[in-house]
């Protein structure tokens, strides 16, 4: 089950797709203070990234996910992150 | 209308109008880098100004003129007539269409059609197949930055910027805005930005205005995308092959980006164009750059992005300069060191500007006059306002004769007071109606370069006194009757260059449009060197359709005969042409003219040439009217028609052939009795003096026999209505201070009238 829903923290584990969009984003609507624990994320489907985005609940942990850690979090965490170029570098 | 549109579409009638004369300017002196700068301008601003509207053919079609304007300003090509006819065609396709849309605020259906065959004919000369609209201006960079970089962190910009400089690197930069429905086609943004390889950074662009909690639907796709990567444009390009309408990949460099950094607001046009707006931009730059190096002495990226700054101002300057470890103090000694050496703005360089270069400034505060652009309907609100106050004014007068003396003389001490208000009111007023003559000649170098091209004809126009300042009703309605005669002279009074040759004038002919100010009247003449009229066959033609009579055929003097030329159903045309000439011309203007309080007149030297007179009132809001009266009855007739009044000795009245007569100074001038005209019995007492007016109608000198003069008013003239708009014999209505509905005659019927009544 790529989505554990808590009371205020969910847990989103592998692949989120557009399965869970819905579900995802119905509680956070009703969840005061919500949270989201990415650390066993791989991939985030837009529109579950977007409910994150426009509900923007705390982010409890942070994914492993290279892309996800790297490129996706800082948008969710507020704007600019760290340069990521030396990463990136060839 | 949305007041933006209404905006756009009065600032583009001036633009075309500005564009019309300046392309006709154009032809006469070609090359003058002034006036094809100034038409670029006026097209780009119409071309900038009509991308804030969905109006997607104006903008292709404007750009389509911009392009080729701009390969003539560059020098590229030579403008040639054939270029000026497609302009011309083009800004009246424009025309047109701003027509339609002020009644439809939309492009007419057919927009697209008539605009493509027009780019297409526009483009023919630069060789350039059709430019695709979203191209954007600065064709001359050929990777100019898109403007979404700017969603990029500036910070994370500025130190790539460096590295692909130093590194003489290229990255690909995307911005990806998926359809908003694309969850449903299984798409998912972010797993294809995911699979781009090297990517270096991602940003989002969130929607302006986020829905309400109830109503966000979390299967909308609301958010787009920006990302740089090191991938190849090609592997970009097949990742998103089945989205590649919702993405747009720019392949920049170092230099490009940091040029979008240093001035993200500058066009590439702009940076192109040398001379002082750029050195005073690139002093500007500087001297930014130097505040902000005192003001924030901060490390790294900063001074990466200031350095950049202040090699761009440099390269603009003229005076390049390598900037190799920018750090705080060998920039400020650099910019001090390049704001010294660079020349002062020669002038100051907003006033050099046109405010046309930037039409929706938000800048309030312009240099040099502020033109304040304001509905007609309401200055002709203010107008009548004006005018009902001198009317109310007028009332005091009868008020201050009514009421007892000491009482009397402060009503008449308010009343001066009021009426010099009044007067300055209606001053200020007119002044905001005046308008120039020049309004009135615009049309005409057009006009007149049409026709004779048409005709074959060599004409050249001269316009002077175009600065002649008239009311707008005034230059409104000379518009069609100087159009009747422009008409005339180029298709009657022009010669072909043939027939002026051999008569040894010059082949090319002379058209002059001349105004001036005579006193409260303006002048306005028409005159050609063409071929003048022939009394005689004027005279021969008049008899044969049956105006003259045959002793008249042979009596009537040679100006006379000129004259018949006003007459309703002479044309002289031996061959109606299209133009003019179908026997309804000159006599309409006449008529015309004389609505207008006007009148015409035409000399002409046989061979020598045409000059026809209109002469106007300058205004034609107020009247002024002389007030007399006939059998107990108060009548008003306007001034300009009076000469003089007199009064005559019941034995100095003479009769000639059963005509009233009265010799003034030797001239014998017939009087008619008004009041019999006007079939109102009266008797004059025999023993009083007769009260004569004179007045000049139609050139005729004639006595009106009246009871009484009264005194001189102006008057807001209403012309006859609903009933009693048959009554040619009066001029119209206006209201007298004391409330008396005053009739103003119409001399001309009134006289015609006389005459009937024998």
């Amino acid at each position: 089950m790529p989505l554990e829903l808590g009371d205020t923290t969910a847990t989103l584990i592998g692949v989120v797709t557009v399965d869970e969009v819905e579900e995802l984003a119905t509680w956070l609507r009703v969840t005061a203070k919500p949270r989201v624990n990415l650390r066993k994320c791989n991939h985030l489907h837009t529109g579950a990234f977007q409910a994150i985005l426009h509900f923007r609940p705390k982010v409890s942990a942070a994914p492993t996910d290279v892309f996800l850690a790297g490129l996706v979090l800082p948008l969710l965490m507020g704007s600019g992150g760290p340069p990521i170029r030396e990463r990136s570098e060839p | 209308m949305n007041s933006l549109l209404a905006q756009f579409l009065a600032e583009a009638a001036d633009l075309l109008a500005l564009v019309d004369a300046g392309l006709l300017e154009l032809e006469r002196a070609p090359g003058d880098p002034d006036l094809v700068n100034e038409v670029f301008r006026a097209a780009h601003t119409l071309k900038g100004s009509s991308g804030l509207f969905d109006f997607p053919e104006l903008t292709r079609l404007t750009h389509a003129v911009e392009d080729l304007l701009d390969a003539v300003r560059a020098g590229e090509l030579p403008l040639d007539s054939g270029m000026t006819d497609d302009l011309l065609a083009a800004f009246d396709l424009i025309r047109g269409w701003l027509a339609y849309v002020t009644g439809n605020e939309c492009l007419p259906a057919t927009a697209g059609a008539d605009a493509a065959t027009l780019i297409g004919r526009l483009r023919a000369p630069i060789g350039g197949e059709p430019v695709p609209a979203e191209t954007r201006l600065g064709s001359a960079w050929p990777d100019l930055a898109p403007s979404w970089l700017a969603v990029f962190d500036q910070e994370w910009l500025a130190e790539t910027a460096a590295w692909l400089r130093t590194t003489s690197a290229r990255m690909r930069f995307a911005r990806y805005v998926p359809d908003s429905g694309c969850f449903f086609r299984a798409e998912d943004p972010l797993h294809l930005i995911r699979q781009v390889p090297a990517l270096a950074r991602l940003d989002v662009l969130e929607p302006a205005r986020w829905p309400a909690a109830e109503d966000y639907d979390e299967y909308a796709c609301l958010v787009s995308f920006v990302f740089a990567a090191r991938a190849g444009a090609g592997e970009i390009g097949y990742l998103f092959r089945y989205v590649n309408d919702q993405i747009e990949v720019a392949d920049l460099d170092g230099d490009t980006i940091q040029r979008f950094l240093t001035g993200p607001a500058e066009t590439a046009v702009e940076i192109s164009k040398p001379g002082p707006e750029m050195t005073g931009e690139a002093r500007a730059v500087l001297a930014a750059a130097l505040r902000g190096l005192s003001a924030n002495p901060t490390g790294g990226p900063h001074l990466i992005s200031v350095a950049g700054a202040i090699t761009q101002a440099a390269r603009a300057l003229g005076d390049p300069v390598e900037i190799r470890e920018p750090d705080v103090v060998t920039l400020t000694a650099t910019v001090t060191r390049l704001l010294a050496d660079a020349p002062p703005p020669a002038e100051n360089p907003v006033a050099e500007n046109p405010v046309a270069e930037n039409p929706v400034a938000e800048n309030p505060v312009e240099v040099g006059g502020r033109i304040l652009k304001v509905d007609q309907a309401k200055v002709d609100h203010l107008m009548e306002l004006a005018g009902e106050l001198t009317v109310a004014k007028n009332g005091l007068a009868f008020l201050a004769e009514g009421a007892d003396k000491e009482f009397g003389r402060r009503i008449k001490d308010q009343h001066a007071g009021l009426h010099r208000i009044a007067e300055d009111l209606q001053a200020a007023v007119m002044d905001i109606r005046m308008l120039p003559l020049s309004v009135a000649f615009a049309r005409f170098p057009r006009l007149v370069r049409d026709l004779s091209r048409r005709l074959g004809k060599s004409v050249e126009l001269v316009l002077t006194g175009e600065e002649t300042m008239a009311d707008k009703d005034v230059i409104e309605a000379l518009a069609d009757p100087l159009v009747h005669l422009v008409r005339n002279s180029l298709d009657h009074g022009v010669e072909t260059v043939g027939e002026r040759l051999a008569s040894g004038k010059p082949g090319t002919a002379r058209i002059a449009l001349a105004a001036a100010a005579d006193g409260d009247a303006v002048v306005v003449e028409i005159s050609d060197d063409g071929r003048g009229v022939d009394p005689a066959r004027v005279r021969r033609k008049a008899y044969e359709k049956g105006l003259i009579s045959e002793a008249e055929l042979e009596t009537l003097s040679d100006a006379d005969a000129v004259d018949l030329v006003f007459r309703p159903g002479f044309s002289t045309a031996e061959q109606i042409s299209d133009l003019s000439g179908r026997g309804v011309g000159m006599d309409a203007v006449r008529a015309g003219v004389q609505k207008l309080g006007g009148a015409v007149t035409m000399c002409s030297q046989l061979g020598g040439g045409t000059t026809v007179r209109l002469r106007l009132p300058l205004s034609m809001a107020v009247t002024q009217v002389l007030v007399i009266s006939v059998a107990g009855q108060r009548f008003g007739i306007p001034v300009d028609l009076v000469v003089e009044t007199v009064r005559v000795p019941v034995a100095e009245m003479g009769r000639v052939l059963h005509q009233d007569v009265v010799v003034l100074r030797g001239e014998v001038v017939p009087v008619t009795d008004l009041a019999r005209a006007l079939d109102m019995p009266w008797q004059p007492d025999p023993a009083e003096d007769r009260a004569i007016l004179i007045v000049t109608v139609a050139g005729q000198r004639m006595g009106l026999l009246v009871e009484r003069f009264h005194r001189e008013v102006d008057v807001l003239l209403k012309p006859m209505e609903g009933l009693l708009a048959y009554a040619d014999e009066f001029a119209g209505t206006a209201l007298l201070g004391d409330g008396l509905v005053l009739l103003v005659l119409n001399m001309e019927e009134v006289l015609g009238l006389a005459a009937r009544v024998g």
